[in-house]
């Protein structure tokens, strides 16, 4: 089984620590203790320290890890889904800049 | 006990854990004479860079800054100045000179190159001697002076290597040494925890004016930053956003408060136990060739896809966690916490790997960067020349 990691429990995305097949089941660990806290099937073959939804994030929901916002969604996302730039933008420095 | 270094001990006090005579162009005219020197004598070290000509205001300030603060640095035991004309060569070689080491300052117009070569390996020959009789002597760790910067990080940076390296750098500033730290740019989106950890007020209001400052230059471009910030190599690695890659950038800050804000030109005070803040560039060279120049001699380099900077004068210990650039890139990594990443070990354990690490480069240990030659050594240009 493939592993992914939290920061912090609010994080709405997991780093996984292996490459991961599409359809593969995820079991993923809070760093702090490193217990598990849940499991997750994979919907996309994502490699090794790339992040993966766990839970569904709506267009313009905001992305949470170290239990902070790291980037806002640009479309709908899907538990188990691979996130990054395909689906999810920096609110600072996004052009044009949004401020 | 605090524990001890074997380091050598300047004239003034300060504390190196390498032994070499620098060669230090001012100018980039001045590169051929100053790799010249280095060619024909052993143990010296030459600093070749493309500035030094037509500079002027705080830019011509700052590569003074660099090029006196990298001859005045503790790995150097005595240092050659060469630049094409007098004045400004003797400012920077009179600066060295404060700290009480040898130095000696050639200029090449009247006399051209060879000549040049010629006068100052002389010299060089009589200061590697010099150099040469310097020995190791047991010091305390609280006269190190450290420096840490992370590149081509991915989120194997923040999950492991960079907290493991927080653990060394806690552990540090426990015995009294000082690190610092820089990457302006990269703490956007964790700027106001690092604010929150500065220790005075006076200090936070300057860190927030040199943050503004740094960030509205990159933001008044107007462009998009995808693939500048992050990096292509941070994207590969996974990290997507800016605010990403500063949230595990802090992560090898470790604990402490943060009890000094340097800019550019700001020499790192006196004192024990500091975290410092100094503002650079979040390019590699750049930021290690800014911290070298105000006196860290030893840097701890967290990478995640595979950054291999290194530096003419100090060492730069690469510490990764993740396992495939360990396995591909194998010869530039020092120290491997990819077992913390895999959740094997705690950041204890991990945390002791690097900092046993360092203290071994203290002691002497040369680290990948140095064996490959990874000399990059790389002044920060603030703006075009006059």
């Amino acid at each position: 089984m493939a592993k992914a990691l939290i920061h912090e429990k609010e994080d709405n995305v997991g780093v996984l620590i292996s490459d991961t097949k599409q359809g593969e089941e995820v079991e993923v660990f809070y760093i702090a203790d490193k217990n598990p806290l849940t499991k997750v099937v994979s919907q996309d073959s994502i490699p090794l320290g790339h992040k993966i939804a766990l839970r569904d994030i709506k267009q313009g929901e905001e992305v949470i890890k170290y239990g902070r916002i790291i980037g806002v969604a640009t479309k709908d996302i899907k538990r188990g889904e691979h996130v990054h730039t395909h689906n999810l933008r920096s609110k600072r420095w996004s052009f044009p800049l949004r401020r | 006990m605090n524990p001890t270094i074997k380091g050598y001990i300047r004239e003034n006090g300060s504390v190196g854990v390498r032994n070499y005579v620098a060669v230090i162009p001012v100018d980039d005219l001045s590169n051929t004479a100053a790799v010249g020197v280095s060619k024909l004598i052993r143990g010296t070290v030459a600093l070749p860079h493309p500035y030094g000509r037509l500079q002027f205001g705080s830019d011509l300030d700052l590569l003074f800054h660099i090029l006196s603060g990298t001859g005045a640095n503790p790995n150097i035991s005595a240092a050659i100045v060469i630049g094409i004309e007098d004045n400004w060569t003797n400012k920077v070689a009179d600066k060295i000179a404060e700290t009480g080491k040898p130095v000696a300052a050639f200029s090449i117009e009247g006399y051209g190159d060879l000549k040049t070569i010629n006068r100052a390996s002389e010299k060089a020959k009589e200061f590697v001697q010099i150099s040469s009789e310097k020995q190791r002597t047991e010091v305390d760790l609280s006269s190190l002076v450290a420096s840490i910067k992370c590149g081509e990080s991915d989120t194997t940076s923040g999950a492991a290597s960079n907290p493991a390296t927080g653990y060394a750098v806690d552990k540090l500033i426990d015995y009294g040494s000082t690190v610092m730290f820089g990457e302006t740019s990269e703490l956007t989106g964790a700027e106001d925890i690092v604010a929150s950890r500065i220790s005075t007020q006076e200090l936070r209001e300057k860190f927030w004016k040199i943050f503004k400052e740094y960030t509205n230059i990159i933001e008044s471009q107007g462009v998009d930053l995808l693939g500048s910030q992050p990096t292509e190599g941070n994207i590969k690695g996974g990290l997507t956003t800016i605010e990403e890659k500063a949230l595990g950038n802090i992560q090898k800050l470790g604990t402490k408060p943060i009890t000094c804000v340097l800019d550019y030109l700001d020499p790192l005070p006196q004192g024990k136990s500091r975290l410092c803040f100094v503002n650079t560039s979040s390019a590699a060279a750049e930021a290690v060739t800014l911290f070298a120049a105000k006196g860290s001699v030893l840097h701890l380099f967290t990478t995640g896809q595979g950054n291999i900077v290194g530096h003419p004068i100090i060492p730069v210990v690469k510490i990764s966690a993740n396992p495939k650039t360990i396995s591909t890139m194998k010869e530039h990594i020092d120290v491997d916490v990819s077992d913390l990443l895999g959740l094997k070990i705690d950041l204890r354990e991990a945390g002791e790997r690097v900092f046993e690490y360092a203290i071994r480069t203290a002691n002497g240990r040369l680290t990948a960067s140095e064996i490959l030659q990874h000399d990059e050594f790389s002044p920060i240009k603030l703006y075009v020349s006059a």
